[in-house]
């Protein structure tokens, strides 16, 4: 899912949202009695609720394909061929290789020495491709795919103090 | 009948009560105003304009994050108090106390950041209070000093309000409505509430729970830094802090949503009666604000995938009731209603669109795949901000404009109607910059940007100055009239 793509969504669904609101505010000044519009107002009422349900519905459905939880990726992409073990602390990363390579299903597996961090995966471009919470006194697993070769960052997403913003490592993909 | 008059108890009695929601919303409203400086400040160091050092950003950016939640809420809970005292015996002092005791965790808030260092983040997600390297535990202690005297303020509120419109309408199933519901609006031999005075039981009975999450997270917290325990469960502690704050979060715009009830039929000169789709809608509220929290923890996969999933159809589903019936419901009161413009319906037109504008953000952010490339970017920060800054503080601010109107006879500003547009325009602009800056996986809470993200920044300030100067007039028309409005709370029924 890119990230662009749901903000153009966003702005598709508030431009009509705002155009709806613009019409209801200037048409405020013209009075008509209420009784002439309750029959309208449930009928709107209806359609959207209708409407909503079924998009959320599908919506819901849709998205349990591409969920990002270790199951549902391998499920997709593959079992994972390469196991790297990743550690946050405060406030820098312990990554067992940092040397990758692009087109095969690897699984990190995420950890913390002291606090909550979260092992955040960006592009050569500054784009988030993937994340996954590290947690003290648990493992998480992120299986993801390089797409391509190139110099990524890891950084550090959930605030964990004074260093936060400085936690980061690069990681080299290269191509198989 | 006297405008003062029409706020008050039919024995004139709640005068004091009055007086003290006065007090919330100008407490709320006026810590807002600071908070949001502090807002502004942090935005100035991202944009490089004026660089401070990450010692003092995180503080600030917790002072920010803590204050900008209670004072909001504190405000909106002032409003529903003012709001629901017309027909329900409301005790002043049990306010005042509840008032107190807030005010005072508030205050260890601020000793606990300013003073004491404390930079842990408005979450304070265990461990990081008691991990952070360069502040003190006592510091973290006052921390959690203060978010035990908010929960506990909070849940004084709550359960006076419960029992006052339990004892108004001979038990609580009747102040929900339940008789009513229940019989899909048949059943109407039970004197149904207002709709404000159902939403405050359900924000009651919502406002409980999160008061007891609250309060669940900090007993071992407590425990662990005095050494009763050795540790705490991490996804544990997450989970209870985020039922917590998130909800008190929620809570804001949900009681704020309930003013929109108490006052937009004065603008609009069209009643908003009790229905049953309002009485479905805001029943079912009372389970969905509880559950949607948990899409703040779509990236700990620890957490068991049930819980997930609920987090995604909980979000899903508290949009429908509220957007289906109470944005509705509103556009068609204000639709060909020959409304009456001014300040206070400005702000309730501004807040039904950042209601809406920041939920549609929230919807796309609580679906598992996207929330992947989005959780903990400035995308999380816009959503929450178009939420507090165009929809809760909207609101409030038109309710406090609409009380001081009903109690003051001084007439608004000429200005104050282009301050509140230029409150919407500043507030779109800022929140659409978080937006953009979110889809461009800008991340959130970074005392230091990179060059290139700083450009947005200094975007964002410009319309946060826009704001500052839209809320600073705004501040100035209703202090003017603030003193008249106070006195004629004094006032008994009949004379104005």
């Amino acid at each position: 899912m890119s990230p662009h793509v749901v903000f153009v969504t966003l702005i598709v669904l508030g431009a009509v949202w705002t155009a709806c609101w613009a019409f209801v505010l200037v048409r405020s000044r013209y009075p008509l009695p209420f009784e002439q519009l309750e029959r309208s107002e449930t009928t709107i009422r209806l359609v959207l609720l209708g409407g909503l349900a079924i998009v959320s519905i599908v919506l819901f459905a849709v998205t349990i394909r591409w969920l990002p939880f270790p199951n549902t990726r391998i499920a997709r992409v593959g079992a994972p061929q390469i196991v790297v073990r990743a550690v946050g602390m405060q406030w820098s990363w312990e990554i067992s290789r940092r040397e990758l390579p692009a087109g095969i299903p690897i699984a990190f597996a995420v950890g913390s020495r002291d606090v909550n961090h979260d092992f955040a995966i960006y592009d050569p471009g500054g784009r988030l491709l993937a994340q996954v919470q590290a947690m003290p006194g648990y493992t998480n697993h992120l299986v993801y795919v390089f797409p391509r070769a190139g110099e990524y960052t890891v950084r550090c997403l959930e605030y964990c103090g004074l260093g936060h913003h400085t936690m980061s490592v690069r990681i080299i993909v290269s191509d198989r | 009948m006297p405008a003062s008059a029409r706020l008050m108890t039919p024995d004139g009695g709640n005068g004091e009560v009055l007086r003290a929601s006065l007090a919330y919303m100008v407490a709320g409203l006026l810590s807002v105003l600071l908070m949001g400086l502090l807002g502004l400040l942090m935005r100035v160091d991202q944009a490089g304009m004026l660089v401070i050092s990450p010692v003092w950003f995180y503080r600030v950016m917790t002072l920010h994050g803590s204050g900008m939640i209670a004072s909001v809420l504190l405000a909106a809970i002032g409003g529903i108090a003012a709001a629901v005292s017309s027909t329900t015996r409301l005790s002043a002092r049990a306010l005042w106390i509840a008032l107190v005791i807030y005010l005072m965790g508030n205050g260890f808030v601020v000793l606990a950041t300013l003073v004491g260092g404390f930079a842990g983040g408005w979450t304070v997600l265990y461990p990081l209070p008691e991990h952070g390297l360069i502040w003190s535990l006592g510091s973290a202690l006052a921390m959690y000093a203060g978010y035990l005297f908010v929960a506990l303020g909070l849940l004084l509120f709550c359960v006076h309000l419960l029992i006052a419109l339990a004892r108004s309408h001979g038990g609580l199933t009747k102040a929900l409505a339940w008789r009513y519901l229940f019989s899909f609006g048949r059943d109407t031999r039970d004197a149904l509430p207002r709709p404000v005075e159902l939403i405050a039981a359900v924000i009651a009975i919502d406002g409980i729970a999160a008061a007891t999450a609250g309060a669940i997270y900090l007993v071992p917290l407590f425990a662990q830094a005095t050494h009763l325990v050795t540790s705490v469960d991490a996804l544990f502690a997450k989970n209870f802090v985020l039922l917590f704050g998130h909800t008190m979060g929620n809570l804001s715009i949900y009681v704020t949503a309930g003013l929109v009830y108490a006052a937009l039929p004065a603008y609009t000169k069209r009643a908003w009666p009790m229905t049953w789709p309002v009485a479905a809608a805001w029943n079912l509220i009372i389970p969905l604000m509880l559950l949607n929290y948990s899409h703040h923890l779509y990236a700990d996969f620890a957490q068991p995938l049930t819980l997930q999933l609920l987090g995604e159809i909980g979000s899903y589903a508290v949009a429908l009731p509220s957007f289906i019936v109470t944005i509705i419901g509103a556009l068609a009161l204000m639709y060909r209603s020959g409304m009456r413009w001014g300040s206070a319906s400005i702000f309730f037109a501004l807040g039904l669109w950042g209601w809406v504008f920041g939920g549609m953000g929230a919807l796309l952010d609580s679906t598992i795949p996207v929330n992947q490339v989005m959780h903990n970017t400035l995308w999380v920060a816009a959503h929450f901000h178009t939420y507090f800054v165009l929809g809760a503080l909207a609101f409030a601010l038109a309710y406090l404009t609409y009380v001081v109107e009903m109690l003051s006879p001084l007439a608004a500003r000429r200005g104050s109607d282009a301050a509140a547009w230029l409150y919407g325009v500043g507030g779109a602009g800022f929140v659409l910059v978080f937006f953009i800056s979110g889809a461009n996986s800008i991340p959130r809470r970074f005392a230091v940007h990179l060059p290139q993200w700083q450009p947005y920044a200094r975007i964002a300030v410009a319309f946060v100055v826009l704001i500052a100067l839209s809320l600073a007039w705004i501040s100035w028309d209703l202090g003017t009239r603030m003193r008249s409005a106070w006195r004629a709370t004094q006032l008994p029924s009949g004379e104005s």
